[in-house]
């Protein structure tokens, strides 16, 4: 008996240990640095998914592609459209404990159109100016109709603005100082879920969980998040063999996968956000400028090898397949190197003597057998045409996409050169349309889930000389259709028109689409991700919202 | 009688390669050293006709073969976009030897024209130039300033031999400063001045042929290094570019399927270590055979 109750206690002992050592946990998730934690600045993936566990925004996005109520319980809009009223919840606390009001809702929607970077596009020229009409009632006044206004205020995050404005720095913005950018590089100033705890710039964001979160928060949600900036795939694998890593990001590779998959307790999520893997064709740069060229490439590209290279499926337009405002019409190339050969020889490259060469070569049959192939290589490589590709050095699966593509044009007589890139010097030659090279090769998510985000992003003036754009379209007839289709308040409408500029957009061939992103995570087994059962926000950043992710006992 | 001059001069010349012989053959690694570099260069030379699929080394994927282990249609495996790593290798040595040659025959001459001139006149202005010059050369890291030049230019081959040319020369200077300044002074180059024979004859006639066994020496030591510095260079995505295959590229890309698809990292490594461990023993084997023995 005696015995018994000390084995009894002993197990009691080890189990409580086990408990406490547990307890709570944390979330540790690796990402390709840039992480942005400024709203006004950040954008990308690693920075959307710690805003979203560092600040509250009015509305959250749900699964179905709406929004519901966050820190505003309720709104209204009038009529015509033209002024939206938004009624915040009392009681939300932002990290220093003072109370979020309408004033701080004002601050950050003028905080964010004035810095114009980031998710200021959004907003930037939509919202003339917005008003705090009392301490829980904010209300914007439009410049101009904004059709999914509502859905794009998920990436309003509220900041606190007295935080911000007690740490202002000198800076171009007047009164206003920095605008609290160089405090807000390794701080927060928000009211989420989670506060930053420690954040090395290029090492990690170390955030802890907000004892006086107002908001619905799982009970075994972490204690602690870490995003740390790094794909490196030994790295990765090592730290989630060692239980250290949690949630893998999406950049290794099919192998890599693969490999995790065989670790014990480690299973690989598989999801569709709406990304699409595009090569951004910059269409002011030799060669690239002529349309025809660039037509022949996108008939030369191999689309069903380079999609099971992702594990995915080819593109269909610069929207992904079944993303709200899709085009199922949209012309969509395949691989046809005979029209790809026509479409060559109509581009302005083509002189005649390439012309009379590839006669002489193959004559009236076109070129059909190997010799004529390389007689027909020969013609064009007498110019010395080059195209330069740039894949980006985190994300080795596009050095074999890279590679893919490079055999596919030498079909057509194509030279490319294929240059591993270092993202952030990817980021830095796209500001400069001299420094672009002619191809980017880059994976876009849109930033809310309607196919106008996407088209917006990757094709509208205001992007140009930002990472979403390398194709320095500069085209103000897509401009002008854009923010029309964007300010019809109508749904059926405002899809009707989306649909139209995939139509338009495809037809100037700026890009070639390769395939929808199948987002892939590798996950331990002890964390209950509703990203990885299927329940996936398509908004970039949500699904890491770590007050939904469960840390289970292990 | 002219015929058998003829004779005794080869057998003079067939005796003191015979003694050479013996001398750096003594080493047994001097040998092995000199069978790596010569099955190195062969393999270089002939890859085409010896690669058991030369256009695995240009623009080529087939992915139905990707990531194949080591069999007998792949002796070393395929990488991920399925090509051929020993067909691959041998025309990464190709770039390796090219690079080692083209950078030793730049560096060479100017770095023993420069070492020469400031040894001879050791003491004069033109020594401090020259000398203070190659002093600010060799005050930098060489991996270093490669790198950087590399970095402003674009990268590519041809690129990094520049690169590494800049670097290299320095060592050639000093190397031969120390030999020329030390030779001005011995009886035959005083004798050489005495009889009123021109500098150019002094440097070129008297002092650079007994500079020419340590020159030698370092050249095969020297390309081992290079050859070193250049995949160093492909490793970090600045000297051989994609397709071509470089060894250092290779190791670089299959760095991140070890250790599952090892040998996509491994065999282009055991390839460069291969080609820089020959050139060393090589270069010990003829500091051996240079070296002059104590009675």
């Amino acid at each position: 008996m005696k015995r018994s109750l000390v084995i009894g206690v002993i197990g009691l002992l080890v189990v409580s240990i086990g408990l406490v050592c547990w307890a709570g946990g944390s979330l540790r998730s690796t990402f390709a640095w840039p992480t942005y934690a400024d709203p006004a600045v950040g954008s990308d993936y690693s920075s959307s998914s710690t805003l979203v566990n560092l600040y509250d925004s009015l509305v959250y996005p749900t699964l179905e592609g709406s929004v519901k109520p966050d820190v505003a319980e309720s709104w209204d809009a009038s009529p015509d459209g033209l002024t939206w009223t938004f009624y915040l919840r009392s009681g939300v606390k932002f990290h220093d404990g003072t109370e979020l009001t309408a004033e701080d809702v004002a601050f950050s929607m003028d905080r964010l159109t004035t810095i114009g970077e980031g998710y200021g596009y959004l907003f930037i020229g939509r919202v003339a100016s917005t008003e705090a009409v009392d301490k829980y009632t904010v209300r914007f006044h439009m410049a101009e109709t904004f059709g999914p206004f509502l859905t794009n205020l998920v990436r309003l995050y509220i900041l606190n603005k007295d935080l911000v404005m007690a740490n202002l720095e000198d800076g171009p913005y007047d009164d206003f100082g920095d605008y609290g950018k160089k405090y807000l590089l390794t701080h927060d100033a928000g009211s989420g879920a989670y506060t930053i705890k420690e954040f090395p710039l290029e090492e990690y964001v170390l955030m802890e969980k907000y004892p006086d979160y107002w908001g619905e928060i799982d009970p075994d949600a972490p204690d602690e998040v870490k995003f740390i900036a790094t794909t490196e795939a030994m790295t990765v694998r090592t730290l989630m063999a060692n239980k250290e890593l949690e949630i893998s990001d999406q950049w290794q590779t099919a192998e890599g996968f693969a490999t995790l998959d065989r670790m014990e307790g480690v299973d690989i999520a598989r999801f569709y956000m709406g990304g699409v893997f595009f090569y951004m064709i910059h269409t002011k740069r030799v060669p690239t400028d002529c349309i025809h060229f660039r037509k022949a490439m996108a008939w030369a590209v191999d689309y069903e090898t380079a999609a099971a290279l992702d594990e995915s499926h080819p593109a269909h337009g610069p929207v992904s397949v079944d993303f709200p405002g899709w085009n199922p019409d949209v012309f969509t190339y395949h691989q046809d190197l005979d029209k790809a050969c026509q479409e060559l020889a109509l581009s302005k490259y083509a002189t005649s003597d390439v012309l009379d060469c590839i006669e002489v070569c193959c004559g009236d049959d076109g070129c059909t057998t190997a010799q004529e192939r390389i007689c027909y290589r020969e013609c064009w490589d007498k110019i010395g045409l080059e195209v330069d590709v740039h894949w980006c050095a985190e994300v080795p699966t596009e050095e074999k996409v890279a590679l893919l593509f490079q055999a596919n044009m030498a079909e057509i007589g194509i030279k490319v050169n294929v240059i591993r890139t270092p993202w952030m010097t990817m980021i830095d030659e796209m500001a400069d349309m001299e420094a672009s090279p002619n191809i980017e090769t880059i994976y876009v998510a849109p930033h809310y889930p309607e196919a106008g985000s996407m088209l917006e992003s990757r094709y509208h003036s205001d992007s140009a000389a930002t990472w979403e754009q390398n194709e320095w379209l500069l085209d103000w007839i897509f401009d002008a259709a854009i923010k029309d289709a964007i300010a019809t308040v109508d749904i059926e409408t405002r899809f009707a028109k989306y649909r139209d500029l995939q139509d338009y957009i495809v037809a100037l061939c700026p890009s070639i689409y390769l395939n929808d992103q199948l987002e892939r995570h590798a996950y331990q087994s002890y964390i209950d991700w509703p990203a990885a059962k299927g329940n996936v926000i398509k908004v970039m950043g949500y699904n890491m919202d770590a007050r939904f992710i469960k840390v289970l006992p292990h | 009688m002219e015929r058998s001059a003829h004779a005794t001069f080869w057998s003079r010349k067939l005796e003191g390669f015979g003694r050479g012989w013996y001398k750096f053959s003594r080493n047994p690694l001097s040998i092995i050293g000199l069978i790596a570099v010569l099955l190195v260069s062969f393999l270089a030379t002939f890859a085409p006709f010896v690669a058991p699929y030369p256009k695995h080394a240009g623009v080529f994927v087939n992915f139905a073969e990707a990531s194949q282990p080591p069999s007998l249609r792949h002796l070393f495996g395929t990488d991920v976009v399925g090509r051929d790593i020993l067909s691959r290798i041998f025309f990464g040595f190709r770039f390796s030897l090219m690079l080692g040659v083209v950078v030793l025959t730049l560096v060479v001459p100017p770095g023993v024209i420069l070492g020469l001139t400031a040894g001879y006149f050791k003491g004069t202005w033109i020594d401090t130039v020259i000398m203070r010059i190659t002093d600010i050369f060799v005050a930098v890291p060489p991996l270093i300033l490669a790198l950087a030049i590399c970095s402003v230019l674009s990268p590519n081959i041809f690129h990094a031999m520049i690169a590494v040319s800049l670097m290299w020369w320095p060592w050639y200077t000093r190397l031969v400063y120390g030999l020329s300044s030390s030779l001005r002074n011995e009886f035959f180059v005083q004798a050489a001045e005495v009889t009123g024979a021109s500098r150019l004859h002094i440097l070129f006639k008297e002092i650079l042929p007994n500079c020419l066994s340590p020159i030698f020496t370092k050249m095969s030591l020297d390309m081992g290094w290079v050859i070193l510095i250049g995949a160093s260079l492909s490793f970090v995505g600045l000297g051989v570019q994609p397709p071509k295959p470089g060894l250092g590229t290779m190791v670089a890309d299959g760095r991140i399927y070890m250790p599952d698809q090892w040998w996509i990292t491994v065999f282009p490594a055991f390839a460069i270590m291969l080609v820089v461990l020959g050139f060393n023993l090589l270069g010990d084997g003829l500091r051996d055979l240079f070296a002059v023995e104590e009675v």
